[in-house]
């Protein structure tokens, strides 16, 4: 079943055309991993599905709703969660709080947050520092606590921006093998530079270039793509 | 990924549960024992000042409560008191019995308040500060213009209401405002507005509606200034616009949290006493100086002391301290 | 309503606005570069009023000498209030440096108030009459000060928009780590920007006194006015202010004839609430992603 479906998706902004003419869908309980190169829009695609700004054209299908014009908060509630490039904890909360901060989505029911809250924290391994002050954690810290504050919200779709940037490699190993037991709840879109640690838990992937989606399919058939390795000339490559 | 408790142990749901319920015990006790005071014998010169505290930390705390959580500056608060006095006054001038007239106070200021806050509360921080602003001095030509507020001549209470009694509400309201923020900042509510002060869009991406909430605290800081202002209305009996709609009062609501701290509870209690001690002092001394001592003492501590004088104290009192992995914030 | 009348009630507002422009141009200019409110704007028109006024009353100079006079001390003024308090406030949360700037205007409001008391201070030296172009009486005074805020704002747009100084300062206003990693010297910018912006709202004030009266308020509610153009104008957009400024000076004009002051500005306020209602970034504002 298909619980994202965008279609004919663009966006500009004065004069940068950062996404042009895009389809892209998810299916329940896929990990999705979109790759590209620099400024090929993936994190705008994101912004754009979890509604931090609105897409010029397009429209934009979340289990059976058209969210195209729904306001970010609303897209939250109905189970589209996301962490962002650049970490975003509530610095003036603790930890504890930046959790109790969600507002359970509509696929939450009647489950006591205190409870889910205290066990994403024990998931992520940060029961120890529930009442420190966000602002106190390390880069890797935050990054586990942005992924746990989004699955607060119960959600279907989980957007990744970038989530292995700056992690030490056992950091990355760990948070990976975390991501693979949300397969079959949770979809995930994962935006990602390490090609070549993300790739191979992914379900399906997507390559960008320039704004547009250049391959589309199972991993394999992608890393064998000769547009794909044309786009990412020069980077790290199977 | 490691071993997980089960459940969370007692009180990790935020910080400083322990200590909040100690603060408010002790606010209860202070204002037991301010309220005895009337029957103690004290001078009435006294009294005016326990009133004037409780005055302007009640007003403190009503503006605390959304801009201290929000970061919204807010410059209508002197407005929206000014709003209960004359709704007061004109119920009791209308025979309706004393709760009912403090309850149409109430509401008639969150009403107004709804209108800043269907407006102003899309804009950006600082276009909502002046949008408040431009409240207070719209309040005041309206006021002057209707006929039913008795215009320039000002607006008299037919009753004589016994000081005392203005006294102990007004201690009464200080009391409840600053309980009602030190819960309000430890429920959900006060942990989401933190989050949008802290990262609106951040906070968006996880549910919250931050619009609805600002709009939600807005009336309830707007309703508390309401009843601060329909108990001084009482208090002084004859209202001139000119002196009732000051913008001076905004000034004082939002210096005494300020002084103290914005953000805590125990912030404008702080301010309020430093603001009045401060204002007598200055009486005496320097009559006349009085804006530009007050004027420098906000800026000496926006300058040097950062969060105001409360959280200052607890830095100090945490660097001398033990050294535990909780910085000293209170509530 | 005869045409004569019409174009009488142009006129005036056309004074108004462009003191008003000059007003809101320091606004604008402080914002956008500075990235400050300014709510102690008010007290250095203040301050050229006075100016202007002690340097009529006491030294028996003219007038039109206290205007740049009074933008020479205003900037001088700004230059010093900018190295000593607001560079200390970079990285401050936006509260906080409001605060700071609404302390200096009680501070300023203070001072005024004990230094001249509250007493209305005229003077009647500088130019006098008036000339009459076919019905509509225009005095020299308010020609005068409507002169003087034409080249004052053109001078001004013309540093920013041409000078190479002002060059720095529009990049500044788009993107600051991207000006500083361009080599603009950014507090020295900002220094500049500011103490300009504040030697207008100075000549502002020294045009105020000539046409006006000075109390220790007056550039207080000049600067609220000020406010609502900002606001109205799109928070930093130089021809929105512009553009706003006129509006309400004429909105301002018609109205207290119409109907009288204060309904006048009653009507100003409600029309901003429906501008902020319709359009929240302002008249010219540009759509800000979230």
């Amino acid at each position: 079943m298909t619980i994202l479906r965008a279609k004919g998706l663009s966006k500009r902004f004065t004069g940068v055309v950062a996404v042009k003419d895009m389809d892209v869908s998810v299916g329940d309980g896929e990990l999705l991993g979109l790759f590209g190169p620099n400024g090929a829009g993936k994190t705008t695609l994101f912004n754009l599905i979890a509604g931090t700004f609105f897409a010029n054209t397009g429209q934009i299908d979340f289990m059976g709703h058209d969210v195209t014009r729904m306001p970010a908060f609303r897209r939250a509630r109905l189970g589209i969660g996301r962490t962002f490039q650049v970490v975003r904890p509530f610095r003036a909360l603790t930890v504890m709080e930046n959790l109790l901060a969600a507002v359970p989505s509509m696929a939450a029911g009647k489950r006591n947050d205190a409870d889910l809250a205290w066990e994403l924290l024990g998931k992520i391994d940060l029961q120890c520092r529930a009442r420190d002050s966000a602002g106190d954690l390390t880069l890797g810290m935050l990054k586990r606590l942005e992924v746990a504050r989004a699955l607060m919200l119960s959600p279907r779709l989980l957007l990744l921006d970038e989530p292995l940037a700056g992690l030490t490699g056992k950091e990355s190993a760990d948070l990976l093998l975390f991501l693979q037991t949300l397969r079959g709840q949770t979809s995930v879109i994962m935006v990602e530079h390490n090609v070549r640690l993300a790739l191979p838990i992914c379900d399906r992937a997507v390559v960008m270039d320039a704004g547009a989606v250049i391959a589309d399919g199972a991993p394999d058939q992608i890393r064998r793509s000769p547009a794909v390795i044309r786009a990412y000339l020069g980077e790290d490559q199977e | 990924m490691s071993d997980t408790v089960m459940n969370p142990p007692a009180g990790s749901m935020s910080r400083g549960n322990r200590s909040d319920a100690i603060f408010i015990a002790g606010v209860i006790v202070v204002g037991a024992i301010a309220m005895a005071q009337p029957w103690l014998g004290v001078s009435s010169y006294f009294l005016t000042l326990i009133y004037y505290v409780a005055y302007y930390l009640a007003l403190g705390q009503a503006w605390n409560l959304m801009s201290g959580l929000t970061g919204y500056v807010s410059f209508s608060h002197g407005a929206l008191a000014g709003i209960g006095a004359y709704a007061v006054v004109l119920s009791l001038n209308g025979n309706l019995p004393m709760a009912l007239a403090l309850v149409v106070a109430a509401i008639a200021t969150v009403a107004a308040s709804l209108i800043i806050g269907a407006t102003a509360l899309r804009l950006r921080g600082t276009a909502f500060t002046f949008a408040t602003l431009f409240f207070q001095e719209l309040v005041l030509l309206l006021v002057r213009k209707l006929p039913f507020t008795g215009g320039s001549s000002g607006l008299i209470l037919y009753q004589i209401i016994p000081v005392w009694i203005a006294y102990v509400m007004m201690v009464t309201v200080a009391v409840a405002a600053t309980i009602a923020f030190a819960l309000t900042r430890r429920s959900r509510l006060g942990i989401r507005m933190l989050a949008i002060k802290s990262d609106e869009s951040a906070a968006a991406a996880i549910g919250i509606d931050s619009t609805r909430l600002k709009i939600i605290l807005f009336c309830a800081s707007a309703g508390i200034a309401g009843l601060v202002g329909a108990v001084h209305g009482i208090f002084v009996a004859t209202l001139y616009p000119e002196v009732i709609f000051s913008v001076d009062l905004s000034i004082v609501a939002l210096a005494v949290a300020l002084i103290g701290g914005v953000g805590s509870a125990a912030g404008p209690i702080a301010g309020a006493i430093v603001y009045v001690g401060l204002r007598e002092i200055v009486q005496v001394v320097a009559p006349g100086a009085h804006l530009v001592i007050i004027g420098l003492l906000l800026l000496g501590i926006i300058l040097f002391l950062r969060d105001g004088i409360v959280p200052a104290v607890g830095r100090l009192v945490s660097r001398k301290g033990s050294r535990s992995s909780t910085s000293g914030r209170q509530s | 309503m005869t045409l004569t009348l019409a174009l009488q009630l142009l006129v005036n507002g056309l004074v108004n606005g462009g003191l008003l422009g000059l007003v809101a141009l320091g606004l604008a200019l402080i914002f956008g570069v500075v990235r400050v409110v300014n709510f102690a704007h008010g007290e250095f028109i203040t301050l050229g009023a006075y100016t202007t006024f002690l340097l009529v009353t006491q030294f028996a100079l003219s007038p039109l000498i206290g205007i740049p006079v009074a933008f020479l001390v205003g900037g001088l003024f700004g230059w010093v209030v900018h190295a000593v308090i607001v560079s200390r406030m970079t990285g401050r949360p936006e509260l906080d440096v409001l605060m700071m700037t609404f302390s200096l205007s009680i501070v300023g409001l203070g001072l005024f108030a004990l230094i001249f008391g509250g007493d209305f201070r005229n003077y009647s030296e500088g130019p006098t009459g008036s000339i009459d172009i076919g019905g509509v009486v225009v005095g020299w005074r308010s020609l005068t000060a409507l002169i003087a805020c034409v080249v004052l704002g053109a001078g001004t747009l013309l540093v920013v928009q041409r000078a190479r100084i002002g060059l720095g300062l529009r990049a500044l206003a788009q993107n600051r780590d991207a000006a500083a990693a361009c080599g603009i010297n950014v507090p020295a910018s900002e220094r500049i920007a500011f103490s300009l912006a504040v030697g207008l709202a100075a000549a502002a004030g020294s045009l105020v006194s000539l046409i006006g009266t000075t109390t220790p308020t007056v550039g207080h509610y000049w600067v609220l006015d000020g406010f609502v153009v900002v606001v109205l104008g799109g928070m930093g957009s130089i021809s929105g202010a512009l553009l706003a400024a006129f509006a309400i000076s004429l909105v301002n004009s018609f109205g207290s004839y119409l109907l009288d002051d204060a309904w006048a500005r009653i009507i100003t306020y409600l029309l901003l609430y429906a501008a902020i209602l319709l359009r929240p970034h302002g008249l010219l504002g540009r759509e800000s992603a979230s």
